[in-house]
């Protein structure tokens, strides 16, 4: 299942929600969407999911557009938003069988369906339970039971991890990964970066409806933080000003500086320099104990590529 | 609007594969589980059964022996059944369907198979079967009155058969309230005056089946006057229930639904059905004035959908577009039945002067085939065309300077304002030159008499001939300057009603297009 975002533009009224973005995910892989509040997220999701219409551009689920044929492309398509069940009087069974009905599952199809979900989410202990009673993570669970119960191949996940415990948080991580490997294509919005940092492959980030960076994790930190930080720490403290002669003295190696114990530079070339470097400083006698690269992470290329704009 | 028979036929092939609409599971589900329900329940057969224990025990105690005891007791069951459940079940379903429109993940429904449609005839039916649940409980204590004597089967039956055709009315009636776009506070200030209107119509309906019983059903049932007053009622009821429904369906519907299709071409239908049983009655009764009951309710009608069609948005969304047809004639006759208002005014347009000439063809005809057929007097015929006609030009006078106003002068403001002009424009009219006169302390019966040209109601309050025809000279001028005005829109929209194409992105700028701030390199720090 090929996910393409072909242009797509929304507008509210005189407010433009989302302006010609573009971009693409596959089975198997997990993109992350990231903007600040108001960025146009939800708006964009919610078109993928056939909730909104765009009001000009397409997005194509395996080549079905919808923008035509909504009817088709919802069904491939499982959406979880940000807010989750409240419904006072159904149990999590009811409201999962529920959801599957009107899915169109019929007889042991549906039962099936619903038990199969039930186990996979881990909700089968708490199936007679009311929803009211449920801890935000249940429910959680219980939101993303409900969008996979029809087993569509796309997941949509509108801030999943928002207000949910540490122990929740890693639980829905161990469930997403479950899904990439069932080669599902998720796109998931979230404001904890870290968490998208380890869970995603991909990411997206848009900003007043505009698209910034797109494309692979390794591609849009090789794009938007070209320039890693080197640490080295030596084993004695004296050899600090000769590691930083040393250093001064490689073209490859910018801002030389000593941090604490350790030196800290910035390595502008390829990883191979990095490699060099080091064979380098112990050929010219450094007793080298640590030698690491810190690369930028999500929330840098965020802190970067973003201005912190709403519309 | 895409093959129907086909959708139809195959639903019907696959019967075996039927399965019970999903809201109706659900709301079953939670009403068993609800306390209101079970409580009231309870409740009332606790009061049923006290009741009858009650009046039993009186009666042992009377010296004379009641032959119609089963009917006095059957009587009170029915009463105690009318208040339980026209109360009751409208409430519930309707506070419930309330509470659900509140939710944030109402829009999850619309990406499932389920149609507005399914889920408001889901609540219905969960309406309906809580109403036979009901029914049941009292069968068994009703069905004891009848060993008691004083009351036929037929009779408990057919009063049994209305009773429930009025709760599933009530009940439809709750769901439209539950549906419309209002405040919280707006709802429950609407469900409290329903309230009010239910406590008189428990009476009525009691006074009703009292009257039925003690003339018996059973006799009346071999008569067609019975059933011909039957089948009027109960069309009526039936057609008022679908409006209901549709209009329910229309308001839960997303935006981008074709909301207008369904409910135009029901209000059609039923307009052409109830034209063809007017003209029936017309001829077997041979009275010309039955054609009026039919116009004018049409008329009534057609001027409330009027204020609703001038309000509709202009753009047309994608899925709407989807199904414009290509062909020029389909597209013509879907202009009509789409959402939009330029075809929803023409639509009307087409309908009121439709009804006006049935009505004047059939009152004229009728006069000249005297005495065969009974009509209006000559003076009163004259009198009631030189009436209708300015009062349809003048409505749709209203409607399309409402529409002007909003589309000239507020464009970015929202529709809505075009039929809130639409109605104040003939209220305008209507009372500033009588609130002059006041202030001028001319004002008297004399006075609102003389003609004030573009208020509607004036033309039912002068008198004589001229006062009438300079109403309709004003009303056509009016009409044709109104038209004038919105021509250009009318063309506008009418040449955007365009099937959807496919969508392609658009080519990438080519290197001459390149604005020329990039080409100096101008700005470019």
């Amino acid at each position: 299942m090929k996910v393409q975002v072909k242009n797509l533009r929304k507008e509210f009224g005189n407010t433009v929600a989302v302006d010609n973005i573009s971009f693409s995910f596959d089975s198997g892989h997990v993109f992350g969407f990231v903007g600040p509040n108001g960025a146009g997220k939800t708006t964009t999701m919610r078109i993928i999911s056939t909730i909104e219409e765009p009001t000009d551009g397409d997005v194509l689920l395996n080549g079905i557009s919808v923008r035509e044929q909504p009817e088709l492309a919802r069904k491939a398509v499982g959406y979880v938003p940000d807010s989750l069940p409240a419904h006072a009087d159904i149990t999590v069974h009811e409201y999962l069988d529920f959801y599957a009905r009107a899915y169109g599952l019929r007889g042991r199809k549906r039962t099936q369906a619903v038990d199969a979900i039930e186990e996979f989410t881990n909700v089968g202990g708490i199936r007679d339970k009311h929803l009211k009673a449920l801890s935000k993570g249940m429910k959680q669970r219980v939101s993303l039971g409900r969008a996979l119960v029809y087993d569509p191949d796309v997941l949509i996940l509108d801030e999943p991890a928002a207000g949910l415990d540490p122990r929740a948080r890693v639980e829905l991580r161990e469930l997403l990964g479950l899904l990439a490997e069932r080669k599902k294509a998720i796109l998931i919005s979230s404001h904890i970066l870290t968490e998208l940092t380890e869970i995603c492959n991909g990411v997206v980030i848009i900003e007043r409806g505009k698209l910034l960076e797109t494309g692979t994790i390794e591609e849009v930190l090789r794009k938007s933080a070209p320039r890693r930080t080197v640490a080295i720490r030596t084993l004695e403290l004296n050899q600090t000003p000769a590691l930083l002669k040393a250093l001064l003295e490689t073209p490859s190696v910018e801002n030389p500086r000593a941090v604490g114990n350790e030196v800290h530079f910035e390595l502008g070339a390829e990883e191979a320099a990095a490699c060099e470097i080091l064979a380098q400083l112990i050929a010219r006698g450094m007793r080298i104990v640590e030698f690491r690269q810190t690369k930028a992470d999500l929330e840098d290329i965020f802190m970067n590529v973003t201005k912190g704009g709403v519309q | 609007m895409t093959n129907v028979p086909g959708r139809i036929r195959e639903h019907f092939s696959n019967w075996r594969q039927w399965e019970l609409n999903p809201v109706v599971v659900k709301e079953l589900r939670q009403a068993v589980r609800s306390w209101a329900v079970t409580g009231m329940l309870l409740l009332f057969l606790a009061v049923l059964f006290c009741t009858a224990l009650g009046l039993l025990i009186t009666q042992t105690v009377q010296f004379h022996v009641d032959q119609r005891v089963g009917a006095s007791i059957f009587q009170v069951f029915t009463g105690i059944l009318t208040g339980a459940s026209l109360l009751f079940i409208p409430l519930y379903v309707g506070v419930r369907l309330a509470a659900e429109r509140q939710d944030a993940n109402l829009d999850l429904l619309y990406i499932t198979t389920l149609t507005p449609a399914r889920i408001i005839r889901g609540k219905f039916l969960c309406g309906a079967y809580m109403t036979v649940l009901f029914f049941s409980a009292c069968m068994p204590f009703m069905a004891f009155t009848n060993l008691l004597r004083g009351v036929d089967l037929p009779t408990v039956a057919f009063i049994l058969v209305c009773l429930f055709a009025v709760v599933c009315i009530a009940v439809q009636i709750a769901i439209f309230v539950a549906c419309l776009p209002i405040s919280r506070l707006f709802k429950v200030l609407l469900a409290l005056f329903g309230i009010g209107w239910i406590m008189p119509a428990i009476a009525w309906l009691t006074f009703v089946f009292y009257s039925m019983m003690q003339s018996g059903v059973g006799s009346l049932m071999g008569t067609s006057n019975f059933w011909n007053g039957f089948f009027l009622f109960f069309s009526l009821a039936l057609a008022g229930t679908i409006l209901l429904y549709l209009l329910s369906v229309a308001l839960i519907s997303p935006p981008s639904a074709n909301r207008a299709f369904a409910l135009r071409g029901y209000l059609t239908c039923a307009w052409l059905i109830g034209c063809l049983v007017a003209l029936y009655w017309v001829f077997k009764i041979r009275t010309a004035q039955v054609i009026l009951v039919w116009g004018l309710i049409s008329l009534s009608l057609l001027a409330l959908a009027m204020v609703v069609v001038v309000s509709n948005h202009d753009a047309l969304s994608l899925r709407v577009r989807r199904d414009i047809p290509a062909n020029p004639f389909k597209r013509a006759t879907a202009l009509l039945f789409f959402n939009g208002a330029a075809g929803g005014i023409i639509w009307i347009s087409l309908l009121s002067f439709i009804t006006v000439g049935v009505m004047l063809i059939v009152l004229h005809g009728a006069t000249d085939r005297t005495p065969a057929f009974q009509t209006m007097s000559t003076d009163d015929l004259d009198e009631f065309t030189v009436s209708i006609i300015p009062t349809v030009l003048y409505a749709l006078a209203y409607a399309l300077t409402g529409l002007f106003l909003q589309r000239r002068f507020m464009p970015r403001r929202s529709p809505k304002l075009a039929g809130i002009f639409t109605v104040l424009i003939p209220a305008v009219l209507a009372l500033a030159p009588n609130i002059a006169l006041f202030f001028a302390n001319r004002l008297s019966f004399r006075a609102m008499e003389a003609t004030q040209f573009g208020n509607v109601f004036n033309i039912y309050m002068v008198h004589n001939w001229p006062q009438r025809t300079a109403h309709l000279i004003c009303a056509a001028i009016w009409i044709i300057i109104a038209v004038l005005l919105n021509a250009r829109w009318f063309a506008n929209q009418i040449k955007a009603f365009r099937p959807l194409e496919k969508w392609t992105p658009a080519p990438p700028p080519l290197p001459g297009n390149i604005p020329p701030v990039m080409q100096t390199g101008e700005g470019v720090s």
